[in-house]
Parts: C-alpha cells; sequence; structure tokens
C-alpha cells in the first residue's frame, strides 16, 4: 500500500483499519513531508500488527525526485495529501498561500498520482482512492481557492476513472465533509455534520470493498450538497456560506 | 472561523462542567510552544476521573499521542505514548499472552492517566500499584524541556509525578512490564455474604487470591448491613478451562457493547430503584456460592459492558466517594460509614469494597495504604454535600484519606497529601480548590 500525505489521521486510520481487516501488504510506503510524524506511525504499525513500512519523504512544493519511487510495488494508493492555506479573507491576495493551496492539492499532486497509475495500469489492477473535499462541489466564499482546487481534483478523479476502467484499476474520490483533524482543531463543528478519522476510515474501507466510484464520509452531506449545489447563482451569491 | 479551542469540558461524573482551552497535539515542539504560552496548565488522558482533576484554565489532551513505540515480546515490556488507552494494550497484548499487571475498573483510560493516578485495581494487596511495573517514562516539564524519568535517572521527578495528578508536568510517554497470561479468561468464585462481619472475614480468607473484590448492598441496616458477594479470581490455566475454550485460549468473541443513547431524566434514579437495583443485583445469585469460568473483560470491566454509563446520573452528573481507613479500624470505620449513608436514604448503585495491602514508601503520592477502602456513586443533588461533610468527619477521625481522582467535594484536610509536586506551570482545577481550601 502506498499512502500519499502520512502524517494525515483519516490515512492513518484507514490503514489500521485495512490491517485490522486482515489485509496483507508487504510493505507499506509512507510518503511524507514530516518524517518524524510518519516515524511514530511506522513504529505503531510494527508493534501493532507486525507491519513492515518505509518512509519516504517528499515535499509537494519542491520538485520530486522520482527515481526514489520508481522501486515501490503495490497495488493499493491512498492520497490524503491537502493543505487548507488561508481562507479567502487574508489569504486570497496572497499569492504565496495561493500558490500552495493549488500545488499541493492539485498541480503538483496530480503528476504524482500519474505516475503510480501509469504503473497500476501496466499491471492491470489497482485500486486508487482520493480524498478530495465537498468545497469542491461549489465555490463559497469561505474558502474557494481550496474549493477549485479541490472541484479540479474531484475532476481529475472522475476522469481517471473513466480512463483506468478499461484497464482494471479502479478509482474512488472520496468527500469527507467536516472531520475532526488537526485540519479542523479548535472550530466550533456542529458534531452531527462531523466525523472522527477512525469513522470516516470505516466508511471508506466499506466503499472500497464494495468498488463506489464516489462517496460522502456522512450520508447527510450528500442531503447538503445536493441543496447547496442547487441554490440558483443569483440568491447563491449573496448568501454568507 | 478561527480557531479558539475553548470547549465544555467534564470528566466522567459530569460534575462539574467547565468551559476552557483544550488543545492536542503530537509534535513535541508544538507541545513546548503550548507548554511556554500557557499559564495554569494541566493534562487530560481520556477523562475518566470522576471530578476536576483533570481540568484546568488550560488543558493539554493527549488524545493526539496515541502510538506505540515499542514492545519487546521476549520479555514483555511494551512502551506507547501517554494517550494510548489500557483496552489499546490489551488488545494487542492478550493474543500474545500478556496482560496488565494492574487495571481499575475500567479499560478506557491512558497510560498517562494510569500513571498520574498511580491506578490500583482487584490485586492491590498482592501485586501492589501501576507504578510498580513501571520502568522509565518521559515528562514534558515547565520549561519545555523532554526528561526520562526511573528509579535510576531523575528519581525524584520519578516518584513525584507517580499519584502526582499531572501536577508535575506532562507524561508523554511510558515504557512499563506486562504479566505473563495462558488464557485470557479468569478462574472465578463469587461468594455471598449475610454482613459486614462475614464479609470481613471473606477478605482476610482470601489473602491468598490475586483479585479480591466486594460489592455491597448499601441499602441495608441492622443485622443485614454491609450484605453481599466478594468475587475472587486467578488467571486460569488452559487446561482448566471448559472444553469449547481451550482451544483458542487467548482470543475472546467480539461482544456487542451497548450505548445509553442519552441522559436520564433526574428522577429516574431515586432511593427507589437503587433499592430495586441493588435487591436484584444480590438475589441474582441463587447459590451461596458459584465458581465458574469468565473473559477478563466480564471479571475486570463488568460496567465497560455499557457504554456511557454515566449519562444515567442525569444532566447534574454524580460523583464517586473512594476513602480508604487504615486495616486495624477497618471494620469499624466501614460500619459507621454504611450506616450513616443507609440512614440518608441516598443509595448508591455501585458500592465497592477493597482490601489493600502495604504500601510502597517510594511512591509517597499513590492513595492506597494498608486498610480497606470503599468507593460509592451518589448522584449530585441538594442533599450531597451535607452527606459527604459526615462521611468526610468519619473517614478524619480513622485517620483516612480521600482518592484524588475521584474527589470532586471532599475536605482538603483529606486530600491535601501530595508533596513535591508545587509547580508554577502545572496546577487542576482540582489543586487550586484544594490549595483554596474550597468545595465547589
Ligand atoms: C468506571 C471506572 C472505574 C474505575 N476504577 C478504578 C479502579 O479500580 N482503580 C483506580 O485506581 N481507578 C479507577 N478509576 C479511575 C481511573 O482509573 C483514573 O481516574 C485514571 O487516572 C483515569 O485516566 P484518564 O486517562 O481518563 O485520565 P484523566 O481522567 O483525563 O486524568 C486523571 C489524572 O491524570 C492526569 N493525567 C492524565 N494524563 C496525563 C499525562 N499524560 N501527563 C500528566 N498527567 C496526566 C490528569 O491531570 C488527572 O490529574 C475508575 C474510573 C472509572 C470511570
Amino acid at each position: 500500500m502506498i499512502v500519499l500525505g502520512s502524517t494525515s489521521e483519516v490515512a492513518q486510520a484507514f490503514v489500521e483499519k485495512a490491517l485490522q481487516e486482515g489485509e496483507k501488504f508487504e510493505k507499506i510506503y509512507l510518503l511524507t513531508s514530516s518524517r518524524e510524524a510518519s516515524e511514530r506511525f511506522a513504529k505503531h504499525i510494527d508493534v501493532k500488527f507486525f507491519q513492515q513500512s518505509e518512509i519516504i519523504e517528499i515535499d509537494l512544493t519542491k520538485e520530486i525526485n522520482y527515481t526514489k519511487l520508481e522501486q515501490i510495488s503495490s497495488n493499493l494508493l491512498f492520497c490524503a495529501t491537502g493543505f487548507l492555506g488561508e481562507g479567502s479573507e487574508e489569504g486570497l491576495y496572497d499569492d504565496k498561500n495561493t500558490a500552495r493551496i493549488i500545488e499541493i492539492n492539485y498541480s503538483k499532486l496530480v503528476p504524482l498520482i500519474n505516475f503510480f497509475a501509469q504503473k497500476f495500469e501496466s499491471k492491470r489492477s489497482g485500486t486508487i482512492i482520493g480524498l478530495s473535499s465537498v468545497a469542491g462541489d461549489r465555490g463559497r466564499q469561505s474558502n474557494f481557492i481550496y474549493g477549485s482546487a479541490k472541484a479540479a481534483f474531484t475532476a481529475y478523479l472522475s476522469g481517471l476513472r473513466n480512463y483506468l476502467f478499461e484497464k482494471k484499476v479502479h478509482v474512488m474520490t472520496v468527500k469527507p465533509g467536516f472531520m475532526d483533524t488537526k485540519m479542523t482543531e479548535g472550530l466550533p463543528l456542529n458534531p452531527a455534520l462531523t466525523a472522527t478519522p477512525k469513522q470516516a476510515a470505516d466508511c471508506i474501507y466499506k466503499a472500497f470493498k464494495k468498488q463506489k466510484n464516489s462517496i460522502y464520509v456522512l450520508p447527510i452531506w450528500s442531503v447538503i450538497m445536493l441543496i447547496i449545489r442547487n441554490i440558483p447563482e443569483f440568491i447563491f451569491k449573496k448568501l454568507k456560506l | 472561523m478561527k480557531p479558539n479551542f475553548v470547549k465544555k469540558v467534564t470528566n466522567w461524573g459530569n460534575f462539574p462542567v467547565v468551559e476552557k482551552e483544550m488543545r492536542s497535539e503530537d509534535q513535541y515542539s508544538k507541545i513546548k510552544d503550548f507548554v511556554l504560552n500557557h499559564n495554569e496548565i494541566i493534562a487530560r488522558g481520556n477523562g475518566r476521573c470522576y471530578g476536576d482533576s483533570s481540568l484546568a484554565e488550560s488543558i493539554f489532551s493527549t488524545k493526539k499521542l496515541n502510538k506505540f513505540i515499542s514492545f519487546d515480546r521476549l520479555n514483555g515490556i511494551i512502551e506507547c505514548e501517554s494517550g494510548v488507552l489500557l483496552s489499546d494494550v490489551l488488545e494487542i497484548s492478550v493474543p500474545q499472552g500478556y496482560f496488565l499487571y494492574v487495571t481499575p475498573g475500567t479499560k478506557f483510560i491512558s497510560v498517562g492517566g494510569a500513571l498520574a493516578s498511580d491506578v490500583h485495581g482487584k490485586n492491590h494487596h498482592a501485586e501492589g500499584c501501576f507504578s510498580e511495573y513501571v520502568i522509565d517514562f518521559k515528562l514534558m516539564n515547565e520549561k519545555g524541556e523532554i526528561i526520562t524519568c526511573s528509579r535510576e535517572e531523575n528519581s525524584d521527578k520519578f516518584w513525584a509525578t507517580i499519584g502526582g495528578m499531572g501536577l508535575t508536568g506532562i507524561i508523554l510517554s511510558v515504557k512499563f512490564k506486562l504479566k505473563n497470561i495462558e488464557s485470557a479468561y479468569i478462574r472465578q468464585e463469587s461468594i455471598k455474604a449475610e454482613n459486614l462481619d462475614e464479609i470481613f472475614r471473606l477478605f482476610e480468607e482470601s489473602e491468598s487470591w490475586t483479585y479480591t473484590v466486594a460489592w455491597i448492598d448499601c441499602l441495608q441496616k441492622g443485622k443485614d448491613l454491609g450484605r453481599s458477594i466478594m468475587m475472587r479470581g486467578e488467571h486460569a490455566f488452559p487446561h482448566e478451562l471448559p472444553e469449547k475454550l481451550k482451544n483458542n485460549p487467548l482470543r475472546l468473541k467480539k461482544k456487542f457493547s451497548p450505548t445509553v443513547p442519552f441522559y436520564f431524566p433526574g428522577f429516574a434514579l431515586n432511593s427507589l430503584t437503587v433499592k430495586i437495583f441493588n435487591y436484584l443485583y444480590y438475589k441474582k445469585q441463587a447459590k451461596k456460592e458459584v465458581k465458574n469460568f469468565t473473559d477478563y473483560d466480564t471479571f475486570f470491566y463488568p460496567l465497560d459492558f455499557v457504554n456511557d454509563w454515566n449519562k444515567i446520573y442525569g444532566k447534574k452528573g454524580f460523583i464517586q466517594y473512594q476513602m480508604m481507613i487504615p486495616k486495624d479500624k477497618g471494620r469499624e470505620g466501614m460500619q459507621r460509614i454504611l450506616e450513616t449513608i443507609a440512614n440518608s436514604g441516598s443509595g448508591s448503585f455501585l458500592a465497592v469494597l477493597k482490601l489493600y495491602g502495604k504500601e510502597n514508601p517510594e511512591a509517597y503520592n499513590s492513595f492506597p495504604f494498608e486498610g480497606y477502602s470503599l468507593a460509592l456513586d451518589f448522584k449530585v443533588d441538594k442533599n450531597l454535600k451535607k452527606l459527604i461533610g459526615q462521611l468526610d468527619s468519619i473517614v478524619e477521625e480513622y485517620n483516612g484519606k480521600i482518592y484524588l481522582t475521584k474527589d470532586s467535594m471532599s475536605r482538603s484536610s483529606l486530600t491535601n497529601y501530595l508533596k513535591n509536586v508545587e509547580n508554577p506551570k502545572f496546577i487542576s482545577l482540582q489543586h487550586k480548590r484544594i490549595l483554596n481550601n474550597n468545595t465547589i
């Protein structure tokens, strides 16, 4: 298994869930920009599941050295990289912030996924799970740079799914909604709309086994987003969302 | 939306409820920043203490310090971060033939919380407190430095932190020993006792058993005072087990745990319902003596079977009153405590009596000493303070003590026993209350 963004709590919870369910991986490749945090996780799964792993440092905001990734062999890719950045008010006119959001959530990420997609394609097997966001379903004033990058990522995953279908590789899009993670710590989130990483992982794992195409983590979000997507633009633009 | 981290926080008794800043980090550099930039900090594990000991102006939650570090399977030595729960430890250790040396009556507490309260179990008389099996731990002090503490290294901090209720700093990780077991089952005997004399005799007789505890029906008066059931147990060997358990003695089947869905209305728990509960509990066991095998979950953690059972006490919450009286006066003291409770009519669902062995004189902040302890749950209501005052007076008369991790309103003469912990950075609402001689 390959994990992009292996410090993500959802990614870690997913790895644990898969191992608990008895999935076997020769090795888990933890791709990360933070060695310290991934090392903690690597030791943890070794103690808990006798699971071997390898940490590979990559930084999406820098040039990626693909030779480090050549030897990786797996047929499951879990992509949880993401960067929320500063919301529109503070971040909109800060070019660095904007660039980072677009790089990490989309422009630098896509070639990296393509690299693995090609490997999967040539073996004619594998699953790619990508964490996108409900923020990509419709641009809202509070986080539309992030949302636009996620919208692009959602479109990419959908196209990739279509492209790889014939090649026996499955692509699954996950739109988590609010989650109780580092990204949202300290924010006053409605508990009924917020999933814990463990809940998210359980739900993603189930959908993975059923080869679902696109899922919301909590079912309530499909209803919320259905409504949000269908508000007429002339009303939507006046809303403070 | 800017994060402000202010949250409603409360512990297992749902009393008191406070709104304070609570943060959780998993990187040491960020924890250090938190420590340096805040005052009046306390660490909080899984909030399974009953009162205000893990509440403060700024709370550091160890929720994210939830990773295992190493497991020496040959010698049964495990190291993990402080937020790892005992249930997580058991999940990996039991199938490999290891159990916790010391476990409290719930497995949903953190390793950090076990150390900070120096918890005890049903085997205190035989195996002591949690700290006996701790090899070393890492502590972040008020300067944000990480120090390793063991019996040899920084031993003053080692002993002050054990039972020190988080007042010496934030425990980051703990390395401790596990005990060998050959099955996940307990050979158990439950014996009914008609009254106090009989249960005290049973305790004295059972000293060679590793695990002993008694459940008391504390509404009984007169000749029935102290009516109770003694439970004693040993880790079972595979050859003793019934046939159907022999094949896979270290694995338990997954059980279903119901959840209490909401706070019960205040009137649901009154002296009548408690009376009925206690009556049924005692009568459930028809025979004087029952011998059987039970899995470790049922034996050690019967209460964990119902998630969120604390909600049955209603929104106002409840307290647990756990006191301890020296052994020679145990029988007399308990009689007076039980009489006072029976006369007050404020029943307790759960009254647990336990005989403790000798204390470890080095672990000077630990609660237990050689004697008897009784733990009782009481719903918070207008009569409670008066009753606690009466009980406190009796405990004081017998030179007893109150368990800090359960305390929320006892008088400070019974709770002000920690030494070597004064620290400008780390102070809990509980410690402040005790120092100011206040009750909530
Ligand atoms: C149903 C039930 C049964 C129980 N039975 C028993 C029993 O049989 N024996 C017994 O001894 N106890 C018992 N307890 C009490 C429980 O074991 C203790 O309160 C334990 O400390 C709770 O651990 P926690 O992780 O929830 O910590 P918390 O409740 O969050 O904190 C408890 C104390 O530990 C400190 N602390 C927690 N983590 C750290 C850390 N990382 N660094 C520094 N300080 C820290 C806090 O500051 C606080 O003072 C029981 C509790 C319940 C709810």
